[in-house]
């Protein structure tokens, strides 16, 4: 079958379909949760398209406007792209399927919630497929400030309090990253990644604009000890808004990042290029640490989410002191699985979350009160999530971590092997807290509200599909390849260990 | 001959000097509506700097943007703190609580400065007290940060090896004779579609927190309805011209937006409203007119086999020229929204 559409027009699709959704849900707010339901269908089909592409094609470059690089902006798409692209597209559709129902008893929030969400999603998809530094800043701005806004919905002191730190750490990381941008534009004539990549030479300004969006863009992934603002924020946030947050804002943030260092930095010479992966690992590991205990003293539940969060970006920077020598390349695959399965698995613990809220009016852990049996498809969402978020077969999680193991023992770097382990056992320990508090009885029973089958659903979806992910890697790794993002072909480095959890996720069931 | 000479480098160290000493006056400032004052006067010198940069358009947008409606935004947020300022005592209280343990969670890992040096505190503007021995050492750590910066920028190399000539080249191309508004609107039209964008989404952040204060319909004041009266309508013809100028020279629809924009926020001041029946959704039409028009003109052209956002030759004039129009209109209705605050 031919396909019905170039894959230029399936990016200027993903960029334009939430922008304009945005717009009309804002001048038409009664009809917003078709509007967006629709939106995130047709972002969704987009984003099929696209990949379909990808895989038949080859890696997308186009020029918007007919203005090649330098002079205008370009998109791009490989494999890197590829899969967050497919993973916002699924979070997306599952927290606008449980909106309308969480949302209907709040109709104001509901009326600013699409045109912010949809505002979110315009930035994320933009991101995804940005190749200039400018252009990237611009969607920074976008995403921060339509985040920081969700962030405030509900209008409550804390949640207005931990929006306005949120907005000031996401400002003061876009001037961080801008000021880079703007060096690296001085020194080399150009914002375009790929022709940067060619131009640059290690020296002040690269280290210099190196250290300012490094800088910038942890703060806005909160890895520890930037991760201050990211608790409040995704605690008090509504609980769909805390699942985009948690499983999408950061990655966004994080992509960049990654982007950044493959494509401009990471074949520097010099100090800072060598050292910087050790100092992120280092953080890494400390986030591991420093979330998971945290999220282990939490008497609230959504509290307890959101420094797993913490815990789970630390994961993310595991990869760093990995790569770089032969058949490290292996650490990139491995975080990029994590940060997945974190995707899905993380959506769906907040919605779950949101669940219980609505059920039992609140969300302290030790009063669940037997809401495993009242409440046991929000429940098996959580647990289910929980499963992903410990590593444990067959979900995505647990591929993730094995690679990431796999590319620790190889290199003889027990360190980072021992803090994957112990965050997974942490992990577990949290995680069961909730699961043990949500089978006993208090002694004073509480009245549960009913939860629409819309709430619960869209979680357990996406529940199973952090779960299903452990299955999908023989189609995964083929996606992921578009482009070689991670200049070493596949072939040369891994196909053993790729082979090997191939036969493991099979033999789990 | 050489006096001659100086007196260019004389205006650049003068205004230099003004620039960093209202800078830091404003910052230091206790009162917060001298800060407000002072940030405005740092706006008009900022502007006469990119001018001696021969940046013109800059000038304009950080005199008509940065202290234009920058401060009057500034001005308008001190009026409702000094309002609110008397109810939310318990609340405030409570925030500065919040604060503190924000401020002592940022001191922790600088175990040394215990917060027994309060007697030597000082007070700041958030009301939270930090020790003298914490600031400095505070500064002294930012202090690294912008020496590092200050010597890598005194290392760049000039000339830079920037995008000017290419533009220079394509102009002809572009639809529009002023590379500034080549490069907005045709060249980087992609970027500036999203800022549009973010500048709506700004309105939408602060509608979605609260409705807009009640104004009553206070006793007018003669001399400001008369004045307004009178320039309203200037400047909706100066907007208009800077809409038109920004083809070839200096201007556009940012700064003339900004311009419609103040005009709006003059007829407020003057006990203008905007009719209740215009406020629902032909008010947000208006809002959202730029973004759409522009991003609906970049997809049709994509039904031509154009590239998105590719106008076709011939069409390039006439379809910037539309953008620029609703942009104006959305941009000037967005500032003058943002300056009464809060949905309608």
């Amino acid at each position: 079958m031919p396909m019905p559409l170039s894959g230029a027009e399936w990016a200027a699709a993903l960029v334009f379909v939430p922008l304009l959704a945005a717009l009309a849900c804002f001048l038409v707010p009664r009809a917003a949760n078709w509007l967006g339901l629709l939106a995130a269908t047709l972002i969704l089909f987009a984003t099929l398209g696209l990949v379909r592409g990808l895989l038949g094609d080859g890696p997308l470059r186009v020029a918007v406007g007919a203005w090649a690089a330098p002079l205008g902006i370009d998109l791009v798409a490989d494999g890197l792209s590829a899969v967050l692209l497919l993973m916002t597209a699924l979070v997306g559709l599952g927290v606008s399927a449980f909106a309308p129902a969480y949302f209907a008893e709040h109709s104001e929030q509901r009326r600013w919630f699409w045109p912010l969400w949809l505002l979110l999603w315009t930035a994320l998809n933009g991101l995804y497929l940005a190749a200039d530094l400018f252009n990237l800043y611009v969607m920074l701005e976008l995403l921060g400030l339509s985040a920081a806004a969700l962030t405030a919905l509900s209008g409550s002191a804390t949640a207005l309090n931990a929006a306005m730190r949120y907005l000031f750490v996401s400002l003061l990381g876009s001037a961080a990253y801008l000021l880079g941008v703007a060096l690296l534009y001085h020194g080399y004539g150009t914002v375009d990644m790929v022709l940067l990549g060619e131009r640059l030479e290690a020296g002040a300004v690269a280290s210099a604009a190196l250290l300012a969006m490094v800088a910038g863009l942890l703060l806005k992934t909160a890895l520890w000890p930037f991760h201050f603002w990211l608790a409040p924020a995704h605690g008090s946030a509504p609980a769909p808004v805390s699942a985009l947050l948690s499983a999408l804002v950061i990655k966004a943030s994080f992509y960049l990042l990654l982007r950044l260092w493959l494509a401009l930095f990471s074949g520097l010479a010099g100090l800072l290029p060598t050292l910087l992966p050790e100092l992120l690992g280092l953080l890494g590991a400390a986030a591991i640490l420093w979330g998971s205990v945290q999220a282990l003293r939490q008497r609230r539940l959504k509290l307890l989410i959101a420094y797993s969060t913490v815990a789970q970006v630390g994961y993310l920077f595991l990869a760093f002191p990995l790569t770089g020598v032969q058949a490290g390349e292996i650490a990139w695959r491995a975080v990029l699985y994590l940060a997945l399965a974190h995707g899905l698995a993380k959506a769906a613990m907040f919605l779950s979350a949101g669940g219980l809220l609505r059920f039992a009016g609140h969300d302290r852990i030790a009063d669940l009160d037997r809401a495993a049996q009242r409440l046991p498809l929000t429940l098996t969402a959580f647990v289910l999530g929980g499963v992903s978020i410990m590593g444990l077969p067959p979900s995505g999680g647990f591929i993730g971590k094995w690679l990431l193991l796999e590319a620790a023992f190889t290199q003889g770097r027990w360190g980072l092997a021992l803090v994957v382990l112990v965050g997974g056992i942490l992990a577990a320990g949290y995680v069961f807290k909730v699961i043990g508090y949500a089978f006993t009885a208090t002694k004073i029973a509480q009245e549960g509200e009913a939860v629409p089958l819309a709430m619960q659903w869209s979680a357990l979806l996406l529940a199973f599909g952090a779960i299903l992910l452990g299955f999908a890697a023989p189609w995964f790794w083929p996606l992921l390849e578009v482009g070689a993002p991670f200049a070493a072909p596949l072939a040369e480095i891994g196909t053993e260990a790729i082979a090997e959890v191939g036969a493991v996720s099979e033999a789990a069931p | 001959m050489a006096s001659l000479n100086l007196l260019p480098l004389a205006i650049d160290l003068v205004l230099a000097l003004t620039l960093l000493w209202l800078a830091w006056r404003a910052l230091s400032s206790p009162d917060l509506f001298r800060a407000v004052v002072l940030f405005i006067a740092l706006g008009l010198v900022l502007g006469l700097v990119w001018v001696r940069l021969d940046a013109v358009d800059i000038a304009l947008a950080e005199i008509a943007l940065g202290a234009g409606v920058t401060g009057a935004l500034l001005l308008a947020a001190l009026a409702k703190l000094q309002s609110a300022e008397a109810e939310t005592a318990d609340a405030s209280t409570e925030q500065e609580g919040d604060w503190q343990g924000c401020s002592q969670a940022l001191a922790e890992p600088d175990a040394k400065s215990k917060p027994t040096l309060t007697a030597s505190a000082t007070m700041d503007a958030t009301g939270s007290a930090m020790p003298i021995a914490l600031r400095i050492l505070l500064a002294l750590l930012l202090l690294v940060p912008l020496a590092g910066l200050g010597w890598v920028v005194w290392q760049l190399w000039l000339p830079a090896p920037g995008l000017t000539d290419l533009v220079a080249a394509r102009l002809e191309a572009s639809g529009v004779a002023h590379p500034v508004t080549a490069v907005l609107l045709n060249f980087r039209g992609y970027d500036t579609l999203l800022e549009l964008a973010v500048l709506l989404l700004a309105l939408l952040g602060v509608w979605s927190l609260s409705s807009a204060p009640h104004l009553g319909d206070e006793e007018q004041e003669p001399a400001l309805a008369a004045l307004s009266r009178l320039l309203a309508p200037l400047m909706i013809l100066v907007a208009a011209y800077l809409v038109w100028v920004g083809a070839h020279a200096p201007g556009g629809a940012f700064q003339a937006g900004s311009v419609l924009g103040a005009a709006g926020v003059l007829l407020r001041l003057s006990g203008w409203r905007v009719p209740p029946r215009a406020t629902g959704w032909p008010l947000r039409l208006v809002l959202v007119l730029g973004v759409v028009v522009f991003a609906c003109m970049g997809l049709v052209v994509m039904a031509f086999g154009q590239p998105l956002l590719g106008y076709p030759p011939g069409w390039a004039k006439p379809a910037l020229l539309a953008i620029e129009l609703a942009a104006t209109l959305s941009i000037g209705a967005i500032l003058a929204a943002l300056f009464i605050g809060g949905r309608p």
